[in-house]
Protein backbone atom coordinates (compact mmCIF):
# COMPACT_ATOMS: atom_id res chain seq x y z
CA UNK A 1 0.00 0.00 0.00
CA UNK A 2 1.31 3.60 -0.87
CA UNK A 3 1.11 5.98 1.86
CA UNK A 4 2.17 9.88 1.29
CA UNK A 5 3.51 12.06 4.48
CA UNK A 6 2.18 15.33 4.67
CA UNK A 7 1.95 18.35 7.27
CA UNK A 8 -1.44 18.86 8.05
CA UNK A 9 -1.64 23.18 8.07
CA UNK A 10 -5.42 23.26 9.46
CA UNK A 11 -3.92 21.53 13.17
CA UNK A 12 -1.10 24.04 13.22
CA UNK A 13 0.81 21.94 14.76
CA UNK A 14 4.03 19.78 13.56
CA UNK A 15 2.62 16.35 14.19
CA UNK A 16 3.22 14.34 11.20
CA UNK A 17 0.23 12.27 9.91
CA UNK A 18 0.17 9.45 6.88
CA UNK A 19 -3.16 9.22 5.13
CA UNK A 20 -3.71 6.44 2.19
CA UNK A 21 -2.73 7.90 -0.91
CA UNK A 22 -6.16 8.90 -2.40
CA UNK A 23 -4.56 9.15 -6.05
CA UNK A 24 -5.36 5.49 -6.86
CA UNK A 25 -9.64 5.55 -7.13
CA UNK A 26 -11.25 2.34 -5.31
CA UNK A 27 -13.09 0.36 -7.73
CA UNK A 28 -16.75 0.05 -7.08
CA UNK A 29 -19.22 -2.39 -8.07
CA UNK A 30 -23.19 -1.68 -8.48
CA UNK A 31 -25.69 -4.04 -7.48
CA UNK A 32 -29.40 -3.08 -7.51
CA UNK A 33 -32.35 -4.21 -9.21
CA UNK A 34 -33.48 -1.08 -9.91
CA UNK A 35 -31.97 1.17 -12.29
CA UNK A 36 -32.80 4.80 -11.09
CA UNK A 37 -30.71 3.82 -7.79
CA UNK A 38 -27.87 2.53 -10.14
CA UNK A 39 -27.63 5.53 -12.32
CA UNK A 40 -27.58 7.41 -8.91
CA UNK A 41 -25.32 5.91 -7.40
CA UNK A 42 -23.09 6.43 -10.63
CA UNK A 43 -23.66 10.15 -10.97
CA UNK A 44 -22.86 11.06 -7.55
CA UNK A 45 -19.60 8.34 -7.17
CA UNK A 46 -18.39 10.08 -10.67
CA UNK A 47 -18.73 13.35 -9.55
CA UNK A 48 -15.85 12.65 -7.35
CA UNK A 49 -11.98 11.76 -8.13
CA UNK A 50 -12.03 8.77 -5.66
CA UNK A 51 -14.24 6.06 -6.75
CA UNK A 52 -14.65 4.44 -10.42
CA UNK A 53 -17.29 2.15 -11.11
CA UNK A 54 -15.99 -1.27 -12.49
CA UNK A 55 -19.65 -2.73 -12.89
CA UNK A 56 -23.00 -2.85 -12.44
CA UNK A 57 -25.32 -5.78 -11.74
CA UNK A 58 -29.10 -6.21 -11.09
CA UNK A 59 -29.26 -9.23 -9.40
CA UNK A 60 -28.26 -11.79 -7.15
CA UNK A 61 -25.82 -14.37 -9.79
CA UNK A 62 -24.99 -11.68 -11.89
CA UNK A 63 -23.83 -10.13 -8.90
CA UNK A 64 -21.30 -13.18 -7.66
CA UNK A 65 -20.37 -13.25 -11.12
CA UNK A 66 -19.27 -9.92 -12.00
CA UNK A 67 -17.85 -9.44 -8.76
CA UNK A 68 -15.82 -12.65 -9.30
CA UNK A 69 -14.15 -11.55 -12.90
CA UNK A 70 -13.65 -7.74 -11.28
CA UNK A 71 -12.46 -8.44 -8.31
CA UNK A 72 -13.56 -4.62 -7.24
CA UNK A 73 -12.78 -2.74 -3.69
CA UNK A 74 -16.21 -2.66 -2.60
CA UNK A 75 -19.24 -3.63 -3.79
CA UNK A 76 -22.65 -1.41 -2.78
CA UNK A 77 -25.39 -3.95 -2.36
CA UNK A 78 -29.02 -3.98 -2.16
CA UNK A 79 -31.06 -6.67 0.02
CA UNK A 80 -34.57 -7.40 -1.78
CA UNK A 81 -33.07 -8.50 -5.46
CA UNK A 82 -34.30 -11.49 -7.12
CA UNK A 83 -31.88 -14.62 -6.96
CA UNK A 84 -30.56 -14.54 -4.67
CA UNK A 85 -30.91 -11.70 -2.35
CA UNK A 86 -28.53 -9.46 -1.13
CA UNK A 87 -27.79 -11.23 2.18
CA UNK A 88 -27.35 -14.50 0.26
CA UNK A 89 -24.63 -12.75 -1.94
CA UNK A 90 -22.98 -10.83 0.49
CA UNK A 91 -22.72 -14.91 2.86
CA UNK A 92 -21.57 -16.43 -0.40
CA UNK A 93 -18.85 -13.05 -1.24
CA UNK A 94 -17.71 -13.24 2.09
CA UNK A 95 -17.29 -16.51 1.84
CA UNK A 96 -14.96 -17.09 -1.41
CA UNK A 97 -13.97 -13.63 -2.00
CA UNK A 98 -13.29 -11.98 1.80
CA UNK A 99 -11.29 -9.17 0.21
CA UNK A 100 -14.21 -7.73 -0.94
CA UNK A 101 -16.12 -5.35 1.22
CA UNK A 102 -19.94 -5.07 1.08
CA UNK A 103 -21.84 -2.21 1.66
CA UNK A 104 -24.97 -3.18 2.01
CA UNK A 105 -27.37 -0.17 0.68
CA UNK A 106 -31.13 -0.65 1.70
CA UNK A 107 -34.59 0.43 2.20
CA UNK A 108 -35.15 -1.72 5.66
CA UNK A 109 -34.49 0.43 8.63
CA UNK A 110 -34.87 -2.36 10.76
CA UNK A 111 -31.72 -3.90 13.73
CA UNK A 112 -33.04 -7.49 12.61
CA UNK A 113 -31.65 -7.03 8.84
CA UNK A 114 -29.52 -5.04 10.08
CA UNK A 115 -27.88 -7.99 12.81
CA UNK A 116 -28.15 -10.11 9.32
CA UNK A 117 -26.19 -8.08 6.84
CA UNK A 118 -23.16 -8.06 9.40
CA UNK A 119 -23.76 -12.00 10.28
CA UNK A 120 -23.72 -12.39 6.46
CA UNK A 121 -20.20 -10.34 6.41
CA UNK A 122 -21.23 -7.00 5.40
CA UNK A 123 -19.28 -4.01 6.35
CA UNK A 124 -21.43 -1.35 6.23
CA UNK A 125 -24.90 -0.83 6.48
CA UNK A 126 -26.70 2.13 5.00
CA UNK A 127 -30.15 3.04 4.50
CA UNK A 128 -31.81 4.37 0.83
CA UNK A 129 -33.64 7.04 3.02
CA UNK A 130 -30.18 8.60 4.73
CA UNK A 131 -28.48 11.70 3.22
CA UNK A 132 -26.61 10.79 0.08
CA UNK A 133 -23.15 12.32 1.87
CA UNK A 134 -23.36 9.39 4.13
CA UNK A 135 -22.50 6.96 1.39
CA UNK A 136 -19.10 8.53 0.85
CA UNK A 137 -18.54 8.44 4.39
CA UNK A 138 -19.36 5.36 4.11
CA UNK A 139 -17.38 4.00 1.49
CA UNK A 140 -13.99 6.01 3.16
CA UNK A 141 -14.36 4.12 6.12
CA UNK A 142 -14.51 0.54 4.18
CA UNK A 143 -11.81 1.95 2.01
CA UNK A 144 -9.63 2.32 5.45
CA UNK A 145 -10.87 -1.02 7.05
CA UNK A 146 -13.12 0.65 9.07
CA UNK A 147 -17.25 -0.44 9.42
CA UNK A 148 -20.03 2.06 9.38
CA UNK A 149 -23.34 1.52 10.57
CA UNK A 150 -26.17 3.93 9.67
CA UNK A 151 -27.28 6.88 12.35
CA UNK A 152 -30.44 5.75 12.27
CA UNK A 153 -29.44 2.78 14.53
CA UNK A 154 -28.13 2.80 18.24
CA UNK A 155 -24.40 3.82 18.01
CA UNK A 156 -24.36 1.01 20.96
CA UNK A 157 -25.97 -1.36 18.74
CA UNK A 158 -23.49 -0.61 16.04
CA UNK A 159 -20.58 -1.27 18.43
CA UNK A 160 -21.45 -4.60 20.21
CA UNK A 161 -22.10 -5.83 15.92
CA UNK A 162 -18.56 -5.35 15.24
CA UNK A 163 -17.19 -6.50 18.06
CA UNK B 1 -42.05 24.19 -28.34
CA UNK B 2 -41.68 24.95 -24.66
CA UNK B 3 -40.53 22.30 -22.16
CA UNK B 4 -42.11 19.70 -20.54
CA UNK B 5 -41.93 20.46 -16.78
CA UNK B 6 -41.22 17.29 -14.44
CA UNK B 7 -42.11 17.85 -10.56
CA UNK B 8 -40.08 14.69 -8.71
CA UNK B 9 -41.01 12.92 -5.45
CA UNK B 10 -39.07 10.40 -3.79
CA UNK B 11 -37.86 10.34 0.08
CA UNK B 12 -34.57 8.92 -1.34
CA UNK B 13 -31.88 10.91 -2.35
CA UNK B 14 -30.11 8.59 -4.66
CA UNK B 15 -33.07 7.67 -6.38
CA UNK B 16 -34.55 11.46 -7.01
CA UNK B 17 -30.57 11.78 -8.40
CA UNK B 18 -30.99 8.86 -10.77
CA UNK B 19 -34.19 9.76 -11.62
CA UNK B 20 -33.30 13.61 -12.07
CA UNK B 21 -30.28 11.89 -14.38
CA UNK B 22 -32.25 10.16 -16.64
CA UNK B 23 -34.77 13.01 -17.45
CA UNK B 24 -32.31 15.55 -17.92
CA UNK B 25 -30.55 13.31 -20.35
CA UNK B 26 -33.79 14.25 -22.44
CA UNK B 27 -34.04 17.11 -24.75
CA UNK B 28 -36.82 19.53 -24.02
CA UNK B 29 -37.32 18.10 -20.70
CA UNK B 30 -36.45 19.65 -16.98
CA UNK B 31 -36.94 19.04 -14.12
CA UNK B 32 -38.54 22.01 -11.80
CA UNK B 33 -37.90 21.06 -8.33
CA UNK B 34 -37.91 17.85 -6.31
CA UNK B 35 -39.77 16.91 -3.21
CA UNK B 36 -39.14 14.40 -0.18
CA UNK B 37 -42.60 13.37 0.81
CA UNK B 38 -46.09 13.57 -0.51
CA UNK B 39 -47.14 16.38 1.61
CA UNK B 40 -44.43 18.47 -0.19
CA UNK B 41 -45.25 17.01 -3.42
CA UNK B 42 -48.49 18.23 -3.32
CA UNK B 43 -47.33 21.77 -2.19
CA UNK B 44 -44.72 22.17 -4.96
CA UNK B 45 -47.20 20.26 -7.61
CA UNK B 46 -49.41 23.40 -6.70
CA UNK B 47 -47.15 26.27 -6.95
CA UNK B 48 -45.30 25.35 -10.27
CA UNK B 49 -48.04 23.28 -11.91
CA UNK B 50 -45.50 20.45 -13.97
CA UNK B 51 -46.60 19.16 -16.86
CA UNK B 52 -45.58 15.84 -15.77
CA UNK B 53 -45.15 14.52 -11.57
CA UNK B 54 -42.85 11.10 -10.88
CA UNK B 55 -43.85 10.01 -7.77
CA UNK B 56 -43.09 7.28 -5.54
CA UNK B 57 -45.99 5.10 -3.33
CA UNK B 58 -44.39 4.71 -0.17
CA UNK B 59 -43.46 8.48 1.44
CA UNK B 60 -43.31 9.93 4.87
CA UNK B 61 -46.05 12.26 6.31
CA UNK B 62 -48.58 11.90 2.94
CA UNK B 63 -47.94 8.54 0.99
CA UNK B 64 -47.60 8.97 -3.17
CA UNK B 65 -51.11 7.25 -3.46
CA UNK B 66 -53.15 9.80 -1.39
CA UNK B 67 -50.90 12.70 -2.95
CA UNK B 68 -51.95 11.69 -6.10
CA UNK B 69 -55.43 11.75 -5.48
CA UNK B 70 -55.00 15.55 -4.11
CA UNK B 71 -52.61 16.77 -7.31
CA UNK B 72 -55.70 15.13 -9.39
CA UNK B 73 -58.07 17.16 -8.04
CA UNK B 74 -56.00 20.30 -7.34
CA UNK B 75 -54.29 20.39 -10.59
CA UNK B 76 -56.00 18.22 -13.48
CA UNK B 77 -53.48 19.36 -15.82
CA UNK B 78 -50.72 17.63 -14.22
CA UNK B 79 -50.28 14.06 -15.48
CA UNK B 80 -49.10 11.35 -12.89
CA UNK B 81 -46.12 9.09 -13.03
CA UNK B 82 -46.27 6.51 -10.11
CA UNK B 83 -42.94 4.62 -9.23
CA UNK B 84 -43.06 1.62 -7.41
CA UNK B 85 -41.09 -0.83 -6.03
CA UNK B 86 -44.03 -2.56 -4.94
CA UNK B 87 -44.97 -4.99 -7.75
CA UNK B 88 -47.96 -6.07 -6.45
CA UNK B 89 -51.85 -6.79 -8.18
CA UNK B 90 -53.13 -4.63 -5.38
CA UNK B 91 -51.30 -2.03 -5.52
CA UNK B 92 -51.09 -1.87 -9.45
CA UNK B 93 -55.76 -1.09 -8.84
CA UNK B 94 -54.58 1.66 -6.30
CA UNK B 95 -52.48 3.44 -8.64
CA UNK B 96 -55.32 3.41 -11.09
CA UNK B 97 -58.09 4.56 -8.22
CA UNK B 98 -55.92 7.22 -7.40
CA UNK B 99 -56.04 8.94 -10.70
CA UNK B 100 -52.78 7.77 -11.96
CA UNK B 101 -52.31 7.34 -15.45
CA UNK B 102 -49.01 5.95 -15.55
CA UNK B 103 -47.26 3.34 -13.40
CA UNK B 104 -43.96 2.01 -13.89
CA UNK B 105 -41.80 -0.12 -11.40
CA UNK B 106 -38.05 0.67 -9.96
CA UNK B 107 -36.64 -2.60 -11.38
CA UNK B 108 -38.51 -1.43 -14.92
CA UNK B 109 -36.11 -0.61 -17.28
CA UNK B 110 -35.14 3.21 -18.24
CA UNK B 111 -36.60 3.59 -21.42
CA UNK B 112 -39.79 2.52 -19.77
CA UNK B 113 -39.91 5.34 -17.74
CA UNK B 114 -39.09 7.89 -20.61
CA UNK B 115 -41.29 6.00 -22.33
CA UNK B 116 -44.44 6.25 -19.74
CA UNK B 117 -42.64 10.77 -19.66
CA UNK B 118 -43.01 11.15 -22.83
CA UNK B 119 -46.72 9.95 -23.23
CA UNK B 120 -47.94 11.60 -19.86
CA UNK B 121 -46.42 14.62 -21.39
CA UNK B 122 -48.82 14.40 -24.68
CA UNK B 123 -51.51 13.35 -21.85
CA UNK B 124 -52.20 9.92 -23.27
CA UNK B 125 -51.63 7.22 -20.41
CA UNK B 126 -48.59 4.81 -20.12
CA UNK B 127 -48.70 1.12 -18.39
CA UNK B 128 -46.24 -1.56 -19.58
CA UNK B 129 -47.61 -4.34 -20.82
CA UNK B 130 -47.09 -6.25 -17.93
CA UNK B 131 -49.14 -4.10 -15.78
CA UNK B 132 -51.84 -4.11 -18.28
CA UNK B 133 -52.20 -7.67 -17.80
CA UNK B 134 -52.51 -7.31 -14.00
CA UNK B 135 -55.46 -4.48 -14.89
CA UNK B 136 -57.42 -7.06 -17.05
CA UNK B 137 -57.08 -9.64 -15.00
CA UNK B 138 -58.75 -7.82 -11.55
CA UNK B 139 -61.39 -6.15 -13.64
CA UNK B 140 -64.66 -6.45 -11.79
CA UNK B 141 -62.98 -8.38 -8.96
CA UNK B 142 -61.41 -5.28 -7.31
CA UNK B 143 -65.00 -3.78 -5.98
CA UNK B 144 -66.03 -7.19 -4.73
CA UNK B 145 -62.89 -6.74 -2.12
CA UNK B 146 -64.26 -5.84 1.28
CA UNK B 147 -61.00 -4.16 2.55
CA UNK B 148 -60.89 -1.91 -0.55
CA UNK B 149 -64.59 -0.97 -0.68
CA UNK B 150 -64.65 0.04 3.01
CA UNK B 151 -60.97 1.98 2.51
CA UNK B 152 -62.89 3.85 -0.31
CA UNK B 153 -65.37 4.80 2.14
CA UNK B 154 -63.14 6.81 3.94
CA UNK B 155 -62.64 10.55 2.82
CA UNK B 156 -59.37 11.89 1.30
CA UNK B 157 -58.45 14.12 4.58
CA UNK B 158 -59.23 10.99 6.47
CA UNK B 159 -56.98 8.95 4.98
CA UNK B 160 -54.43 11.41 5.01
CA UNK B 161 -55.16 11.57 9.12
CA UNK B 162 -54.98 7.72 9.09
CA UNK B 163 -51.37 7.71 7.73
CA UNK B 164 -50.33 10.25 9.80
CA UNK B 165 -51.66 8.52 13.31
CA UNK B 166 -50.33 5.29 11.98
CA UNK B 167 -47.03 7.16 11.54
CA UNK B 168 -47.13 7.42 15.20
CA UNK B 169 -48.03 11.31 15.68
CA UNK B 170 -50.21 12.19 18.49
CA UNK B 171 -53.82 13.80 17.36
CA UNK B 172 -52.15 17.37 18.54
CA UNK B 173 -49.47 17.05 15.90
CA UNK B 174 -51.57 15.96 13.20
CA UNK B 175 -54.15 19.02 13.82
CA UNK B 176 -51.17 21.36 14.02
CA UNK B 177 -49.45 19.72 10.49
CA UNK B 178 -53.11 20.51 8.97
CA UNK B 179 -53.51 23.21 10.16
CA UNK B 180 -56.75 22.25 12.06
CA UNK B 181 -58.28 22.51 15.09
CA UNK B 182 -57.43 19.51 17.72
CA UNK B 183 -60.62 18.61 18.44
CA UNK B 184 -61.65 18.58 14.67
CA UNK B 185 -58.72 15.69 14.43
CA UNK B 186 -60.38 14.46 17.23
CA UNK B 187 -63.66 14.03 15.51
CA UNK B 188 -62.23 12.40 12.45
CA UNK B 189 -60.47 9.85 14.04
CA UNK B 190 -63.23 8.76 15.80
CA UNK B 191 -65.04 8.56 12.02
CA UNK B 192 -62.15 6.49 10.80
CA UNK B 193 -62.34 3.88 13.78
CA UNK B 194 -66.28 3.72 13.21
CA UNK B 195 -65.96 3.08 9.81
CA UNK B 196 -63.02 0.73 9.84
CA UNK B 197 -64.54 -0.63 12.50
CA UNK B 198 -61.35 -0.59 14.46
CA UNK B 199 -61.22 0.39 18.27
CA UNK B 200 -58.15 1.36 19.45
CA UNK B 201 -55.02 3.27 17.85
CA UNK B 202 -52.96 -0.50 17.86
CA UNK B 203 -55.66 -1.74 15.58
CA UNK B 204 -55.78 1.02 13.52
CA UNK B 205 -52.12 0.73 12.86
CA UNK B 206 -52.47 -2.75 12.00
CA UNK B 207 -54.99 -1.97 9.47
CA UNK B 208 -52.64 0.93 8.26
CA UNK B 209 -50.13 -1.49 7.48
CA UNK B 210 -52.14 -4.09 6.06
CA UNK B 211 -53.50 -1.97 3.68
CA UNK B 212 -50.10 -0.17 2.50
CA UNK B 213 -51.36 3.04 4.13
CA UNK B 214 -47.55 3.24 5.88
CA UNK B 215 -44.91 0.93 5.31
CA UNK B 216 -44.43 -1.76 8.40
Amino acid sequence: MIHRIYNDPALRSNRVYTVMNSATPARIMLSDDHSFVRRGLRNLLESTDQYEICGEASDGNQTLELARALRPDIVILDISMPSPNGLEVARQLHESLPEIKVLVLTMHDSAEMLRAAVAAGASGYLLKSDDEKLLINALQCLRTGRHFVSPSFDAGLARQLFQ
Amino acid sequence: MNAVKILIADDHDIVRKGLRVLIEEHPGWVVCAEARSGREAVEKTVQLTPDVLVIDVSMPDLNGLDATRQVRKLCPRTEVLVITHHDSDEIAGAVLDAGARGYVLKSDSDRDLVQAVEALSRHKPFFTARVTEIFLANRGSREADPAKSLHNRLTTREREILQLLAEGKSAKEVASLLGIATKTCDTHRTNIMRKLNVHSIAELVRYAIRNKVVEP
